[in-house]
Order: C-alpha cells, then sequence, then structure tokens
C-alpha cells in the first residue's frame, strides 16, 4: 500500500509514502511530528495531484539539506516548504501541511535505502484506514490547485496538471 | 551538514548515458525519479574568469528554465523542468520520448520526397514561434536541432516541441523578433539546402498567426538588407 522510491541522487535513501483516509486524529497525529515520534511530514493530501509531486520534493529537500542549503529548520519542513509555488513557509503549512481537523493524510518519510523500516509505528499511530498511496488522485482538489499555481487553461491545453505543478516547484527559486 | 560541494549530482552524472557534448554544456539522459530524463550539464569555461563564468553560467540556466515556464504558461510545448542544481548548473527536464530534431526530420523527409508533410511542418514551426514572440520570449537560438518533434500515438497529430532556451531573454521589440527570425533563416538554409520557398512558408504562416507580425517581419528585411551590406564590405 506504501509507496518507497529510491533517490537517484542520493542513492543510499528513500522516499517513503503511505496515504490514510477516515483519519479522526490529525491533531495527535501533528503533536506526534512536532515531538519527533514520527520523523516524517504530514501532509494534506488534497493539495496533492500526484505522488510524484512529493517525490520532487523530497527530492529537492534532501539535495539542498546535503548542502546546507535549506530554507527551513529541518529536512521535514524543507519538504513541504517545497510543495508551494512561493517562498512563504507559514503559507506552505497552511496549504500542504496537515491541519487539525483534516480526515486524510499524506505521511512521507526520507531514510535509509536498507534501514528496517518500521511501518507499523506509522500505522499503529494513525486512527484511520490506509490505502495505495495511488488513489492519492481521488483526494485532489483541482480547482484549488489551479488557483494556488495559477495554472492557465492553455498550459493544460499542451500539458497535465501535474506538469504545471511540478515546473514551478523546481523553479520557484528564480521567479 | 556542513557547506561543502555535493558529489550527488556529477557521481549520478557518470552513470548516465552522454547523448551530446557541445561547446557550453553537457546533455545526458538518465532515469530520475522514475521517469525518462534529460540532464543539461552546463559546464566551466577555463579560459574565462571563474567569478564571471559563475555568473554567466547561472544566467544562463536561470534564463532557460524561465523561458520555458513562460512558454508553457502560453500553451507552448517545452520539457517539463523537474529539478534544477545551482551548484553544478544542471537542468533535469522532462525526455521527449520517441521524440526526432525537426532538423533529422527535415533531412530524412527531403529524401523521400514527402514535401506536402514538410509544408504542414513548416506551417506549425511558423505559429508555434509567432505564438512565442507574442509573449515576448526571444529564443536566442533558433535552428532546427532545437525543435524535437513526437509522432503522435492515437491520433496521427505530432507534437512540436521547443527546446534550449539558455539564449532566451524577454522583449518586446520587433527588432529582437526579427533578429530571431533572421538566426533561423541563417541556421535553416545553411542545414537545410534548397529549402528557400519552405521556409517562406515558415514566414507565412508566422504572419498569418499574429497581429504584431508585420512589423517583425518589416525589421527581419532589414536585418536582412544589413547582413548582406555587411557581407559585402567585409
Ligand atoms: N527534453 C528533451 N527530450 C529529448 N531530447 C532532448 C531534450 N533536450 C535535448 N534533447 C536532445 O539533446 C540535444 C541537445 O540539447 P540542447 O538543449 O539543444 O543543448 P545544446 O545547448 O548543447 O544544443 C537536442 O538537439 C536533442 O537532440
Ligand atoms: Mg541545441
Amino acid at each position: 500500500m506504501h509507496l518507497t522510491h529510491e533517490l537517484e541522487l542520493f542513492p543510499d535513501l528513500a522516499v517513503t509514502q503511505m496515504l490514510f483516509k477516515d483519519v479522526r486524529n490529525a491533531a495527535e497525529l501533528r503533536q506526534c511530528a512536532v515531538e519527533g515520534k514520527i520523523n516524517g511530514a504530514l501532509i494534506n493530501p488534497t493539495m496533492l495531484v500526484h505522488p510524484f509531486q512529493v517525490l520532487v520534493a523530497a527530492n529537492k529537500a534532501v539535495n539542498l539539506h546535503k548542502v546546507g542549503k535549506m530554507k527551513t529548520r529541518s529536512l521535514n519542513s524543507e519538504i513541504i516548504f517545497n510543495l508551494l509555488p512561493t517562498n512563504n513557509i507559514s503559507e506552505a503549512f497552511k496549504r500542504f501541511g496537515c491541519s487539525d481537523g483534516d480526515d486524510s493524510v499524506l505521511v512521507v518519510l526520507v531514510h535509509n535505502k536498507d534501514e528496517s523500516l518500521l511501518l507499523s509505528d506509522i500505522t499503529a499511530r494513525v486512527s484511520g484506514r490506509q490505502v495505495p498511496v495511488e488513489e492519492v488522485s481521488s483526494l485532489t482538489d483541482h480547482g484549488k490547485i489551479r488557483k494556488l499555481f495559477k495554472v492557465t487553461q492553455e498550459e493544460e491545453k499542451c500539458g497535465t496538471l501535474l506538469d504545471a505543478v511540478v515546473c514551478r516547484m523546481a523553479i520557484k527559486d528564480v521567479i | 551538514m556542513a557547506q561543502e560541494k555535493s558529489m550527488a549530482v556529477p557521481e549520478f552524472l557518470s552513470k548516465a548515458e552522454l547523448i551530446k557534448q557541445g561547446a557550453e554544456a553537457r546533455v545526458y539522459r538518465a532515469q530520475f525519479l522514475g521517469k525518462p530524463t534529460i540532464v543539461k550539464e552546463r559546464f566551466r569555461k577555463r579560459y574565462r574568469h571563474p567569478v564571471l563564468d559563475e555568473k554567466l553560467t547561472h544566467r544562463r540556466t536561470v534564463q532557460e528554465v524561465r523561458s520555458i515556464l513562460r512558454c508553457r504558461r502560453a500553451g507552448i510545448s517545452v520539457p517539463v523542468v523537474y529539478f534544477v542544481d545551482y551548484t553544478s548548473h544542471c537542468i533535469f527536464l522532462e525526455d521527449v520520448v520517441g521524440s526526432s530534431t525537426v532538423r533529422d526530420h527535415i533531412a530524412s523527409t527531403q529524401q523521400s520526397d514527402s514535401c506536402k508533410e514538410l509544408v504542414r511542418l513548416a506551417q506549425r514551426v511558423g505559429q508555434i514561434l509567432s505564438k512565442m514572440h507574442d509573449e515576448d520570449v526571444i529564443h536566442g537560438d533558433l535552428t532546427t536541432s532545437n525543435m524535437l518533434l513526437r509522432c503522435g500515438l492515437e491520433d496521427g497529430e505530432s507534437e512540436l516541441f521547443l527546446i534550449d532556451f539558455g539564449l532566451s531573454y524577454i522583449s518586446a521589440l520587433p527588432e529582437d523578433k526579427g533578429v530571431d527570425l533572421y538566426v533561423l533563416e541563417k541556421a535553416f538554409l545553411s542545414t537545410h539546402p534548397n529549402t528557400e520557398a519552405l521556409f517562406e512558408r515558415l514566414l507565412k504562416s508566422y504572419a498569418a498567426s499574429s497581429k504584431k507580425s508585420s512589423a517583425v517581419l518589416k525589421k527581419l528585411d532589414e536585418v536582412r538588407l544589413r547582413g548582406r551590406k555587411r557581407s559585402m564590405v567585409g
């Protein structure tokens, strides 16, 4: 159900995504993340078009982490920051971070490839139903995303909404 | 972790497939985040002052990705940017899988003598360039190698992509757009012999696709004239 991708640029690292629906304890999960009991980024999946979007954000975060050029204080918050098309950190958390009342959450973990990840540690903490990560597209709020990323109709004629989102994320530093 | 230079990208590229070694950049093909990807790496020029070199290389990288977004917004097909590393000056782009350059396409079609198709292609190029100029994007290096053609899967309609925006900039001046076309004309006619008529069709379609085209084509005429005078003197 989870999705793990080994980062081509950082061969010892992998990114694992887990998606939960019908979540009843989002506030508690957020607290766990703050306290480090969950060492991952908690994301609001309605702002995601596809798991690829998260990979792009995670890869960029790891890269900046390695060279000491992150804009935020931790790798997990950098992932959330990278999902936004602009450079406002609190806005990034508002839009892409998990909020107390959310009933779905996507957990992103960056870990050593060989490290035996205890996914059960995460599932045990979530009061909710784990579903395949690909189902994220059934939760997507397309309207909100189009508005936030300022995607034009013209643009969606030559590419997908995912293309539009990824392109803006990748180059936001110079826009 | 300290402000060290990461070796991640160079190490990754050492295992990638080099597909072009140019004067300014190396182009690689690899798998990245699970997708077929083109990596364009701008390298140092030893003869340039290091600080100036760094600045110029950075600027090219920035110009390239900015123009890509500007074109995409206008609905012009250009590869998606997946990732940019400003330390190694690398752009990770969508690989337009199954495409060939317009240059190769024209060369092979010219041999098989399918004129009608080439005329249609020239018209599409004219259209897309007028759209690009309407967005005030000046490409700066228009050649048929910097256009890709991907044959459509279902409908048979093929898709035309613009690439290589490293020398691009933003300008609304008809003069700049005229020079852009002049650069293409020179490259086009020297790469593809006996295509004067074909290039005329391209310009005709450019003219028909935008309200601003007449001022640009007037400038193109002036630039041509200047070019001729210069070659008479020099
Ligand atoms: N996104 C892409 N998809 C497929 N092929 C590409 C792509 N980008 C570049 N290429 C191939 O690599 C060649 C060189 O790329 P280009 O960006 O034009 O670099 P250069 O500045 O060296 O000319 C192109 O002519 C094309 O054949
Ligand atoms: Mg080129």
